[in-house]
C-alpha cells in the first residue's frame, strides 16, 4: 500500500517538524531567559499565572530546552510530541483565557514573538498545534505500517 | 487499532493539558482576589495622564473635588485658595474672608462643598462656614467640641475624629448642628491594639456624593467603610500582610502624654474613594516588584468596598523627587498633587465605572 518514496516523504515530514519546534522551543527559552527578569516580572502581572509567576517563570524556557533535546532524538520524539503537544494546547488555552475570562488583558506574553497580536498569536500557535497532531499521526502511521510496507 | 490508540492518546493530552490550564488559572485568581498573597496585578494603563498644572508649591492639598472644579487650600496660606476648573484648566485665586481671624488658630483647614465652604480647627475649637458666593464665613461651631480630623458631609454635618474622654482613646464620629449640636461617637469602628491613639491613626474618608464613609489605618492592613450614618461597618483587607500595627510607643508618665519612639511601619499612606471603590496609596513592594519602582512612583491599590475585593493596582510618577501628597478621584477622574504641579489622570473605561454602587445604579437606569 505504501512504497518506499512514500514512507520516506512522510519521515520527511516529521523531520521537518520536529526541526521547526526546536528552532521555535530554542528561540522561545532563549529570549526569556535573556531578559529573565522582564519575563518573570510579565508573567507575575499576567492575570492568570500571578500567583505562580516564580515556579512557571523557570518552569517553561526548562520545559522548551528539554522538548527541544528529547525531539531531535529519534529514540524520544514519539513521547516529546506528544508533550509538545499538551505545551502547545497549554500555552492556547492560556491565551483564550487572558482574552476572555480575564479581567483585563496584559500588554504582552513576554518573550517569544513579542510583536504578534493576540489573534495572530492564536492562529500561530494553532498552525503549530495542528503540526503537532500532524506528525504524531505520521509517526504512528509510519512505524504501524512500517513492518508491512517493507 | 494502535491508529484508535492514538486517537485517544491526542484526546487525552489535549483534555489533561486545557484542564491543568483550567485549573491554574482558576486558584490563581482565587488567590490574588481573596487571600492576602500580597501580589499585585498591574493592568496596563487604567490612568491615562491628561495634563499638568505647575502650581508654584508644594503646600497645596485637595479641599474639594466636584465634577469639573477641583480646590486646592494651601496649608501655608490657609486662607488663600485655588480653583481650577479642569476642563478649561482656568485657574483663580481665592481670597477667604473669616468674621473673626483673632483665634489661636494651630491646625487650620478648608474644605469646599458649593455652595458652601468650611474652615475648621478642631483644637480651638472653631468652625466657620461661608458661602461660595462670596467667599465669606462666619462663626458655625464654637467651643462644642473638640476634633483631630474632620470631614464635612453636608451644610450641617461633619465627620469627625476625636479623643474621647473617658478611656483616652481616639474615635470616629459625627458633629451635627440642627436645632442645636450634637456629637455621636462611633467607639466600635476603631479597634485598640496597643494605645488605642498611635496604633489606630488612619485617613478619613468619603465618596463623592457623601453615601458612604470610610477609615484607612496607617499601620495595618485593614480599611473600614460605613454609611453616611457611621452604621452597617464593613472591614475589609488590604493586600498587605501586617495584621498588627507595629509601632513602639514611649509613656511620658509625669504629662500623661505618649510618643512613639520609633519610625512605625506604614502600611497605607494615601487614600481616597470613589463610587464602590477605595484607593490606598502604599509604598510597601509586593512580590514580583522592583524596589526601584519607589524612588520614580506611588502605588496605587484599588479595591472593592461592596464585594471586599482586591481589583488592580497602577502607578503614579513622580515629577521629582517627591513623591504623591494628595490624589482624589470623582467623575472617572484623578487628580494628584505631586511635587509642585497638579497632575489630571483619566481613567479608561472599565477601571472605575462598570460596578456602580447602590442607588446610582437606579440613577442611570440599569
Amino acid at each position: 500500500m505504501y512504497s518506499v518514496k512514500n514512507i520516506k516523504a512522510k519521515g520527511v515530514i516529521v523531520e521537518l517538524i520536529c526541526f521547526l519546534y526546536v528552532l521555535l522551543f530554542v528561540y522561545a527559552a532563549t529570549s526569556k531567559l535573556m531578559d529573565f527578569e522582564q519575563f518573570r516580572v510579565q508573567l507575575g502581572q499576567s492575570p492568570i499565572l500571578t500567583a505562580y509567576a516564580n515556579w512557571v517563570a523557570w518552569l517553561v524556557p526548562l520545559a522548551e530546552y528539554m522538548l527541544a533535546i528529547l525531539l531531535s532524538m529519534k529514540s524520544t520524539r514519539y513521547k516529546a510530541l506528544f508533550m509538545t503537544l499538551g505545551l502547545m494546547t497549554m500555552f492556547t488555552t492560556y491565551i483564550i483565557l487572558v482574552l476572555n475570562f480575564s479581567d483585563y488583558i496584559p500588554c504582552s506574553c513576554g518573550g517569544v514573538l513579542e510583536d504578534l497580536g493576540w489573534t495572530e498569536h492564536i492562529v500561530f500557535n494553532l498552525f503549530f498545534w495542528v503540526l503537532s497532531i500532524i506528525a504524531i499521526l505520521q509517526l504512528t502511521n509510519y512505524s504501524t505500517r512500517k513492518p508491512i510496507s517493507i | 487499532m494502535m491508529l484508535n490508540n492514538v486517537y485517544i492518546k491526542l484526546l487525552g493530552t489535549i483534555v489533561m493539558s486545557i484542564g491543568l490550564m483550567v485549573i491554574l488559572f482558576l486558584s490563581s485568581e482565587e488567590q490574588v482576589h481573596r487571600n492576602n498573597a500580597f501580589i499585585r496585578r498591574f493592568p496596563p494603563h487604567p490612568v491615562i495622564k491628561e495634563y499638568d498644572i505647575d502650581l508654584g508649591f508644594n503646600s497645596y492639598y485637595v479641599a474639594g473635588l466636584g465634577k469639573d472644579m477641583v480646590y486646592l487650600g494651601n496649608s501655608t496660606a490657609p486662607l488663600h485658595l485655588l480653583k481650577i476648573n479642569l476642563a478649561t484648566r482656568d485657574t483663580a485665586h481665592v481670597k477667604l474672608k473669616l468674621s473673626n481671624t483673632d483665634l489661636p488658630f494651630k491646625n487650620v483647614h478648608v474644605q469646599v462643598q458649593p455652595p458652601f465652604f468650611f474652615v475648621l480647627d478642631g483644637s480651638i475649637p472653631y468652625i466657620f462656614r461661608g458661602s461660595t458666593n462670596n467667599w465669606v464665613a462666619g462663626p458655625w461651631m464654637r467651643n462644642e467640641a473638640y476634633f483631630t480630623k474632620s470631614l464635612v458631609l453636608d451644610s450641617n454635618r461633619i465627620y469627625i475624629k476625636t479623643m474621647q474622654n473617658d478611656t483616652r482613646t481616639v474615635t470616629l464620629g459625627l458633629l451635627e448642628k440642627r436645632d442645636h449640636f450634637s456629637v455621636e461617637l462611633h467607639p466600635e469602628i476603631l479597634q485598640r491594639q496597643i494605645d488605642g491613639v498611635f496604633d489606630v491613626d488612619g485617613i478619613m474618608l468619603t465618596t463623592p456624593d457623601k453615601t458612604r464613609l470610610g477609615y484607612v489605618y496607617f499601620y495595618r492592613n485593614q480599611f473600614m467603610t460605613m454609611d453616611s450614618r457611621l452604621k452597617t461597618l464593613k472591614r475589609q483587607q488590604t493586600i498587605d500582610t501586617v495584621k498588627k500595627a507595629r509601632i513602639e510607643i514611649a509613656q511620658l508618665d509625669r504629662s500623661k502624654t505618649s510618643k512613639m519612639k520609633s519610625p512605625p511601619l506604614v502600611v497605607n499612606t494615601k487614600a481616597t474613594m470613589y463610587k464602590n471603590f477605595m484607593f490606598i496609596a502604599s509604598d510597601r513592594l509586593g512580590k514580583n516588584e522592583n524596589r526601584e519602582i519607589l524612588k520614580v512612583a506611588s502605588i496605587i491599590d484599588v479595591y472593592n468596598w461592596s464585594d471586599a475585593t482586591y481589583r488592580y493596582s497602577f502607578y503614579l510618577y513622580h515629577m521629582g523627587k517627591e513623591k504623591v501628597h494628595g490624589f482624589s478621584v470623582n467623575d472617572g477622574r484623578l487628580v494628584a498633587l505631586i511635587d509642585n504641579a497638579l497632575s489630571v489622570y483619566n481613567f479608561r473605561e472599565g477601571f472605575v465605572d462598570h460596578t456602580p454602587y447602590g442607588e446610582q445604579e437606579n440613577i442611570t437606569g440599569q
